[in-house]
């Protein structure tokens, strides 16, 4: 560090400007979030009137009471959702991508093995959007249409949850594996008593970031819902327009409602995600 | 001399392992897109049924006869070009402040500010910039009335919807950019900096020769990851303009979702497949340039 | 002991013949939100008493999620028993999947339906089938906020002259009372092509005009000159007369709703749906005034527009299909009516209970001003959505890009119309 402060002249003026702009930039990213909440509390009229206000009048809690029920679905049901959903489909992932990275990258000459893993990464770069009625068509067939089952199953692949355990799987010394198969462990002994003991503080990484991603996921549970009772969080908020409409502090109740567990989530554990996320693009 | 099926069998713990993984994908992965693929070729109006009719190329040559889609996928290139310079250029410039000597303390509120919005669920982001632009009732703009600037059209005119949803994906994105190039700018060999500042190299030497080549597959990886975001431009269309004012924020991918309300299922899914190639082709292209030059 | 089990015996016969039929569930998707939900539960119980164990359950989705759901659901064979909403829209689907039934044998059962017009019906069929029964007329008139109207001391506006002149006060004249200039003369709604129909049609109808684009015949009649001066006056509300935010050309029905129950415009749309809501306490409160829209010349007669209809249709694929035919007849019973007039505020009988809703709901179900009907030419021109679509993109682009005379712009207007009427009736 000292010897980056030789090398970078630092002079107050200079070092004040940084502050000032860190601080802009900080303070600009995360208006919105203050807006939001303090939108919630503030009648339509309100916020319309005066809408630089930075504090409510009123702490009027009432709007909770207002959108406790949408389109005839409770709030608390929507929160169920999600909590339930996300969940589900963040052990599901982290189980089920452990595994087949692990296989991809043990022994990434097995037949079908290279065709799978560009398969996957392929799929990611296909817009998703307009999967709209091939989902649902397979989601027929298969008679998940409307099911839990069906969108748990469907959150269950995720891009970064594979780079994350490929990167790890990667670096894991050939000489630990090798000693193993000296040593007469056959392939699920090695694979659960010594590599997923290593992994552990990585799958928490995993599954912390998979729940981030997984809560905000709309586009899915829209599609394979059948009805609003397995709507989560962000679809309600997309979906109740024609019954939140002009009901702005309604809105922005239900996307605070819908921001601030990830948020809370993601500032807990902060350093492990950013960390993960990072971690999962240095060259490798 | 094994044959596949006994490279297979001797293997099979880890077909065991891979087996969910290879369900999931066939299932939810590539079986959609081939249904997708196949609806392009097919006349729209049978699309769905269990016997459609099989038209060949014709949707394809009927989109790309259409200036409408050509106006949208020219309109979807302006703004992905854009949108990575600014959010790769951004996100370097706020990578390299957090991780320089001037901002000792604070840098980990800053990252936390910037990545924030990253975990935050994307609906609920756009619905709150959403309304901070609306010009009669947003707070930016009463922000420039008290400030006394001149109000800022925001989702009312085309070219200013454009930099609106740059700003607000910006938000929404860069952050996660910003992480990758600060990891990256964080394991850098200083030694080797040292060395060229005992050498006499000036400040921009040593970004020039030692620093930035150090950083060149975070900027790969970036950019790939930035033009498959951008490339497919959705939610913040649905939420904040629905491809407005006037066609002028109607990318490829809300254009192509709107076609599916008027039934026209083989036109939307070859537009679908155009797209696909072409973030195909593009991020294959940056990956192989850049292998190509760290090769050298 | 024989004696015992013959009473057994007769007592589980009596009992089977006593028990309903196994409880059966019908669903129905429409798109009108709580006040639709609360009207089918109302509907249910009222069904139950006539059908025992019989419950009828209703989803309520947008629209656009609507249409997709259907044709979905209608081409996979999971279609719900009835679906319900504007006639236009269930002409779209029926030409997306071709499976919604013909109501005409189902109709010709209900013998009370002496207050559905030949009009009615006509809407009603699309490429002689009947794909709806019609439930509700959909009214749309003028609203103006009456403090507003008090405050810069004029009355409702009859004519356009006059509308002009009071939304340039609404305006200018800081009618609510806040001291800024953040009040609009007129809500209205520019984001996509549909979002002008109803406009269009107010301003047209309104007035007297029969048609907005195109006539029976498929003559195009935007270059007509009471139609073009009427066009004008339109594309000039939104653009070089100031009345509108300048926000409108991002706004669909709900933004619109959002600066109408923001209390920032003056004059908007009033259709029988929204009367209820705005009378609430936290909404407007009751402080607006409903009546016909201003008509153009003082020699025309105004009107209150009856721009759509809305109907029950079953798909063909529907799992109850007999229940569900019982059920579409009950809602045209008084019943049925009454619950839907209290709920949302429209239906097609005449001889329902008024006295419960506000003066502003009774000025639509009372039907006192004169009413003139939309000309409904979807289901006359099969081509007509394209050619509409196609009308509606060139008047946002002139909205956006507003020219200095839009003379010649209605004229090429017209002229690109033709030539696109002509093709699409070519193929």
């Amino acid at each position: 560090m000292s010897a980056d402060a030789q090398m970078t002249r630092i002079s107050r003026p200079l070092q004040i400007a940084a502050y000032a702009f860190a601080a802009l930039v900080g303070l600009a990213f995360l208006y919105p979030y203050w807006w939001m909440l303090v939108s919630a509390f503030r009648s339509t009229r309100a916020i319309m009137d005066d809408p630089l206000r930075l504090l409510p009048e009123t702490l009027d809690l009432s709007i909770f009471t207002e959108i406790a029920s949408l389109g005839g679905v409770s709030l608390a049901r929507y929160i169920a959702n999600s909590l339930a959903i996300t969940t589900a489909s963040t052990v599901l992932s982290v189980v089920v991508t452990a595994l087949g990275a692990y296989a991809l990258t043990r022994k990434p000459q097995l037949p079908g093995f290279t065709a799978l893993r560009y398969g996957f990464l392929v799929t990611i770069m296909y817009p998703y959007m307009l999967l709209v009625i091939p989902v649902y068509l397979v989601m027929f067939k298969l008679g998940l249409l409307g099911s839990y089952a069906g969108i748990v199953l469907f959150l269950a692949l995720g891009p970064i949850q594979f780079f994350l355990f490929e990167q790890f799987f990667r670096k894991i010394p050939g000489e630990v594996i090798e000693a193993a198969i000296i040593d007469g462990a056959n392939e699920a002994q090695i694979l659960f008593r010594i590599v997923l003991p290593m992994a552990s503080s990585i799958t928490v990484t995993v599954a912390l970031i998979t729940f981030l991603l997984n809560w905000a996921q709309w586009f899915p549970v829209l599609v394979i819902s059948k009805t609003p009772d397995t709507y989560t969080l962000p679809v309600a908020l997309l979906s109740m327009n024609t019954e939140l409409g002009a009901n702005f502090q309604g809105i922005m109740a239900l996307a605070v409602i819908t921001t601030l567990p990830v948020a809370g989530l993601f500032l807990l554990a902060q350093k492990r995600v950013m960390a993960g996320m990072a971690s999962g693009a240095v060259k490798g | 001399m094994t044959t596949t099926l006994e490279t297979v069998w001797h293997n099979r713990i880890f077909y065991l392992f891979v087996l969910p993984f290879a369900v999931l994908t066939i299932l939810f992965g590539v079986w959609p897109i081939v249904l997708s693929i196949m609806v392009s070729f097919t006349a729209s109006a049978t699309a769905l049924r269990p016997n459609p009719t099989y038209v060949g190329f014709a949707n394809y040559a009927a989109i790309f006869a259409d200036p409408a889609f050509l106006a949208s996928l020219l309109r979807t290139f302006l703004y992905t070009a854009v949108a990575v310079v600014v959010n790769i250029g951004f996100a370097f410039g706020m990578a390299v402040l957090i991780d320089s000597p001037l901002l000792r303390r604070g840098g980990l509120l800053l990252r936390l500010a910037l990545f924030l919005p990253v975990v935050t669920p994307d609906v609920a982001g756009y619905v709150v910039w959403r309304w901070l632009y609306d010009r009669s009732f947003g707070a930016i703009n009463a922000l420039f009335d008290t400030v006394g600037l001149p109000a800022f059209a925001g989702l009312t005119t085309g070219p200013t919807a454009m930099i609106s949803l740059l700003i607000a994906e910006l938000w929404h994105h860069a952050g996660f950019y910003m992480l990758i190039f600060h990891a990256n700018l964080a394991i850098r060999d200083r030694a080797l900096e040292e060395a060229a500042h005992v050498d006499g190299a000036t400040a921009w030497q040593r970004w020039r020769y030692v620093i930035l080549p150090q950083l060149k597959p975070a900027f790969i990886i970036n950019t790939v990851y930035a033009l498959i975001q951008f490339l497919k431009t959705f939610t913040v269309v649905v939420v904040m303009t629905k491809g407005g004012p006037n066609e002028a924020t109607n990318f490829v991918s809300y254009y192509a979702y709107q076609l599916f309300d008027q039934g026209r299922y083989g036109e939307a899914t070859a537009m679908a497949s155009v797209l696909f190639l072409i973030v195909i082709g593009v991020s294959l292209t940056i990956y192989r340039l850049g292998d190509r030059e760290a090769a050298r | 002991m024989r004696f015992l089990k013959r009473i057994a015996a007769a007592a589980g016969i009596v009992m089977a013949g006593a028990l309903p039929s196994a409880a059966q569930t019908l669903t129905v998707w429409h798109d009108l939100g709580d006040n639709g939900l609360k009207w089918f539960e109302a509907m249910s119980a009222e069904f139950a008493k006539q059908r025992p164990g019989v419950t009828v359950k209703s989803l309520s989705y947008p629209t656009d999620q609507w249409f997709g759901r259907v044709i979905s659901a209608l081409n996979t064979d999971s279609a719900p028993d009835l679906i319900y909403n504007n006639y236009e829209r269930v002409i779209r689907i029926q030409d997306q999947t071709g499976k919604v039934s013909d109501l005409k044998p189902v109709l010709g059962k209900v013998t009370d339906k002496a207050f559905l017009t030949d009009d009615d019906l006509k809407v009603a069929t699309y490429k002689d089938r009947q794909i709806i029964i019609p439930i509700q007329r959909v009214q749309m008139g003028f609203g103006v906020r009456k403090s507003w109207l008090d405050k810069v001391g004029e009355t409702f506006p009859e004519t356009w002259e006059d509308a002009k002149r009071v939304a340039g006060k609404f305006r200018d004249n800081d009618p609510d009372g806040n001291g800024k200039a953040d009040t609009f003369g007129f809500a209205l709604e520019a984001a996509k092509p549909r979002d002008l129909i109803h406009i269009l049609d107010l301003f047209s109808f309104g007035t007297g005009l029969r048609h907005t684009l195109i006539d029976p015949a498929g003559n195009i009649t935007i270059d007509e000159p009471r139609h073009a001066a009427v066009l004008e006056e339109f594309l000039k509300t939104y653009t070089s007369y100031k009345f509108v935010a300048p926000d409108t050309i991002n706004h669909s029905f709900t933004e619109m709703y959002q600066v109408i129950e923001g209390g920032r415009g003056g004059m908007f749309r009033v259709g029988d749906w929204n009367v209820k809501k705005w009378d609430g306490e936290k909404v407007l409160n009751g402080d607006f005034v409903v009546g016909k829209w201003p008509k153009f010349a003082a020699d025309e007669t105004n009107y209150v527009v009856i721009g759509g209809m809305r109907g029950i249709a079953i798909p063909e694929n529907a799992p109850n299909k007999a229940l569900a035919q019982d059920f579409a007849q009950f809602m045209l019973s008084k019943a049925a009516q009454q619950a839907s007039l209290d709920n949302i505020g429209a239906a097609v009988r005449g001889d329902l209970d008024v006295a419960a809703l506000s003066p502003r709901s009774q000025y639509f179900a009372k039907a006192e001003a004169p009413l003139i009907a939309y000309d409904f030419p979807e289901a006359v021109h099969p081509f007509y959505p394209e050619l509409e679509a196609a009308f509606h993109k060139k008047l946002l682009s002139g909205i956006a890009k507003p020219p200095a005379d839009w003379k010649p712009f209605i004229a090429e207007t017209a002229r690109e119309m033709r030539e696109l009427a002509a093709k699409l009736k070519a193929k």
